[in-house]
């Protein structure tokens, strides 16, 4: 009786499969075979143009691809319960290096796929154990997002601490400059016809906002301290200096001093600094590229502030500024299964090429992702439609660096996070200490690198 | 008849006992297994022996407090609110027995909090504690005290309702006669209580006090939704830090387990010991 009900389900199981996802009359058109597709998808709000990219591909190859999405915040969890099924996912996401260790087993070198292949730039992918671990499917950018309508009237305003925005390229200009506003925020409004209340938009400590600060804030400090170190700038090493962390002290404290949020509660988790800047109360705003799409002339929130009135400059740290840029990397890596069968690996392989070369691939991962893809079959129309990516490649045409991503080197990353803010707020908050956010800082990086490293 | 139930009884008993072993025996034994081990996906392990279980406790030849302060912040939490839960649910479970007007209304309005599922119930609870707390300059996570106090509000709010409902339906069941007897006797209304209701209600309290003891004990949603363990992880309960070892610290998915099962086994032993304690005050009625 029970396995009878057991395989009762089965049968329905296979049934609704074959009926939904085997369709084609064109099936002859496949060249891999048999294998089938699964991909964990990552980002949760490119769910819905993977569905449709699967169901075309299926339409034309008839091969199988299935697409599952983890919610928010979940992909490990769910990433390792997937895995260790029997219709484990083919294509995974790899955030860092740091993640390759944990998935050393499951990880398919992909050092002759024509997604690598077509890579522009080779450092996108991620190397572990001399194996091609894991390319990135995009490349983004984050920097400090201003508000240039008020700005540039800010400029022309008497007593300005910069004449033009030009002149804002390194950190004590921008500090002065916010200060500045920060101070007068009324002269400023009169003058500007703006509706402003700060300079900076508020610097949220709760976890909804805090990773600006522990991983791309950070990130900054690592860079310069990986530079000096001369190691692999997104693959780290296992100690850091802290070396910068002054700097990071001066970036920070100018983002809370010149902002209207009170000190005391900035871990509330009321604060919502993208609304600040999208109703015209901020000038400034740490964030980056993927923020392009919430303030698009016709966003559903409600924001007066749209692109038009929106540009990025890097975060001026104080240390290299003149040939800083923006903060150009990625957290999107897609790795392939090596414990799929030859067959389902050849299978996603021709998949994932599909998508980088063909039509309905590049459109969908360009126009409705609104992703900046780092392949070189993305030209022409399928340039990305992103305002800050442009920016970025802007600074990097006028001969700045690009500012790596290093803090996709952090080890045991959300611990080593949430041990970093927990003294940064205590600063923030409650007068506690600097030494104690730069030995959370140094002392943890050795400390998780060892824990993570061990076997 | 009774002999064709009995001789029957494995074939009946099957099914159940066939899906009480795939959903919970053998993953409650592997999972005991995988304690053992460094696993990544759990089809994939290495045999570490005891290495997860030191782990827990010692890092790097450090002795490493959190788990033991996860311990005893939950223990705090689970006295403090085991005892303000039947406390409260049994005062207002007395005062809806007396046939006051609108009794009906009351319960249902104490018991509505019970129907929201704890995550929403503390998101809206983080906006009125921290729009509150803004006028002093604080949030519900400035201090481990704060935000321990924050969740005893929200787990009472939300479960003195359930309980209460619980013992309304023990204090009906106190046979009329016997209260009557106790007042012909000339016991004053504190006599009656300590004499006739409490003993006759032990039942009650026993199942009262278990639930909000494995409650308390359990509790996450409330817990992630409210302070997610914050400051620096200082309020968190222990379902909450093991979750954050199982999928927060790379690498470390056997010494969550570890630690589950240490969890486990503190959760049984208290709740066994607890049971033992308020069934012994059990009269028969």
């Amino acid at each position: 009786m029970v396995a009878g009900m057991f395989a009762g389900c089965g049968t329905d199981d296979e049934g609704t499969t074959s009926g939904t996802q085997n369709p084609s009359k064109e099936s002859q058109k496949t060249e891999g075979g048999s294998g089938t597709v699964y991909l964990l998808n990552f980002k949760p709000e490119s769910d819905g143009p993977w569905q449709d990219l699967a169901a075309t591909y299926t339409e034309q190859t008839g091969v199988t691809v299935n697409v599952m999405t983890a919610a928010d915040g979940q992909y490990k969890a769910t990433l390792q319960s997937e895995l260790a099924k029997s219709e484990a996912p083919t294509i995974f996401n790899i955030g860092a290096t740091a993640d390759c260790a944990e998935y050393a087993d499951y990880i398919y070198d992909l050092k002759d796929s024509d997604i690598y292949n077509h890579l522009t730039d080779k450092s996108l992918a991620l190397e572990y154990d001399g194996k091609i671990a894991a390319v990135a499917n995009c490349y983004e950018c984050y920097g400090i997002i201003y508000n240039k309508t008020i700005l540039e009237k800010y400029c022309q305003m008497d007593g300005a601490k910069a004449s033009s925005i030009e002149e804002i390229n390194n950190f004590e200009t921008l500090n002065a400059v916010a200060t500045d506003i920060n101070s007068r925020i009324d002269e400023v409004n009169e003058a500007c016809g703006s509706s402003l209340t700060e300079a900076f938009a508020s610097a949220g400590l709760d976890s909804g906002s805090n990773w600006r600060f522990s991983g791309h804030l950070a990130g900054i400090a690592l860079y310069y301290d990986f530079k000096d170190a001369g190691c692999d700038l997104t693959a780290g090493q296992e100690t850091v200096t802290g070396k910068y962390m002054d700097n990071f002290k001066n970036v920070w404290d100018m983002y809370v001093n010149t902002s209207a949020a009170d000190k005391k509660t900035l871990d509330s988790g009321s604060l919502n600094a993208e609304q600040e800047l999208g109703l015209g109360e901020a000038v400034f705003y740490q964030n980056g590229d993927w923020e392009f799409s919430a303030f698009a002339p016709d966003n559903e929130n409600g924001y007066t502030v749209t692109t038009d009135d929106l540009d990025m400059m890097p975060i001026y740290f104080g240390v290299d500024d003149e040939n800083q840029g923006l903060a150009v990397g990625t957290e999107n890596h897609w790795a392939v299964n090596a414990k799929a069968s030859q067959e389902d690996i050849d299978a996603t392989l021709d998949f994932l090429s599909w998508v980088i070369s063909s039509d309905e691939g590049r459109d969908a991962i360009v126009n409705k992702m609104g992703l900046s893809a780092p392949f070189d079959t993305f030209t022409g129309d399928y340039e990305s439609k992103n305002g800050f990516a442009a920016k970025a490649n802007e600074y990097a045409a006028a001969g700045k660096t690009s500012v790596a991503w290093s803090f996709n080197a952090t080890p045991a990353v959300d611990d080593w996070r949430a041990d970093f803010i927990a003294p940064l707020t205590e600063y923030t908050e409650r007068d506690g200490s600097w030494d104690d956010v730069k030995t959370a800082f140094v002392d943890n990086w050795a400390k998780y690198w060892k824990q993570q490293n061990e076997q | 008849m009774e002999k064709a139930i009995k001789r029957y009884f494995p074939l009946f008993a099957l099914p159940t006992m066939i899906a009480f072993a795939i959903g919970f025996i053998v993953p409650f034994l592997y999972g005991i297994f995988l304690s053992f081990c460094k696993f990544t996906t759990v089809v994939d392990w290495k045999w570490k022996g005891l290495e997860n279980y030191t782990k827990i406790f010692v890092i790097d030849g450090k002795l490493d407090t959190s788990f033991l302060h996860s311990i005893w912040y939950t223990a705090l939490f689970t006295v403090v609110s085991m005892i303000v839960i039947n406390v409260v649910a049994f005062a207002i479970g007395m005062a809806l027995t007396k046939g006051i007007r609108g009794t009906n209304l009351f319960r249902t309005v104490f018991f509505l909090p019970n129907l929201i599922g704890g995550i929403v119930l503390s998101y809206i609870w983080l906006m009125i504690f921290n729009a509150i707390l803004q006028n002093f300059s604080k949030t519900i996570v400035t201090s481990q005290w704060t935000a321990f106090w924050g969740m005893v509000i929200v787990v009472c709010w939300q479960q003195i309702g359930y309980m209460m409902i619980i013992y309304v339906a023990g204090i009906q069941n106190i046979p009329g006669e016997l209260i009557e007897a106790a007042k012909i006797d000339g016991a004053n209304s504190w006599q009656l209580l300590k004499s006739v209701t409490l003993p006759m209600l032990m039942p009650t309290i026993t199942i009262c006090s278990f639930l909000t003891l494995t409650n308390g004990f359990k509790l996450f949603d409330q817990n992630l939704a409210l302070t997610g363990g914050n400051p620096g992880k200082m309020s968190q309960l222990l379902a909450l830090n093991i979750y954050d070892t199982m999928y927060g610290t790379t690498g470390w998915q056997g010494v969550g387990q570890a630690k589950a099962v240490i969890f486990f086994i503190l959760v049984a032993f208290i709740a066994i010991a607890q049971n033992k304690l308020t069934t012994s005050k059990e009269v028969q009625g």
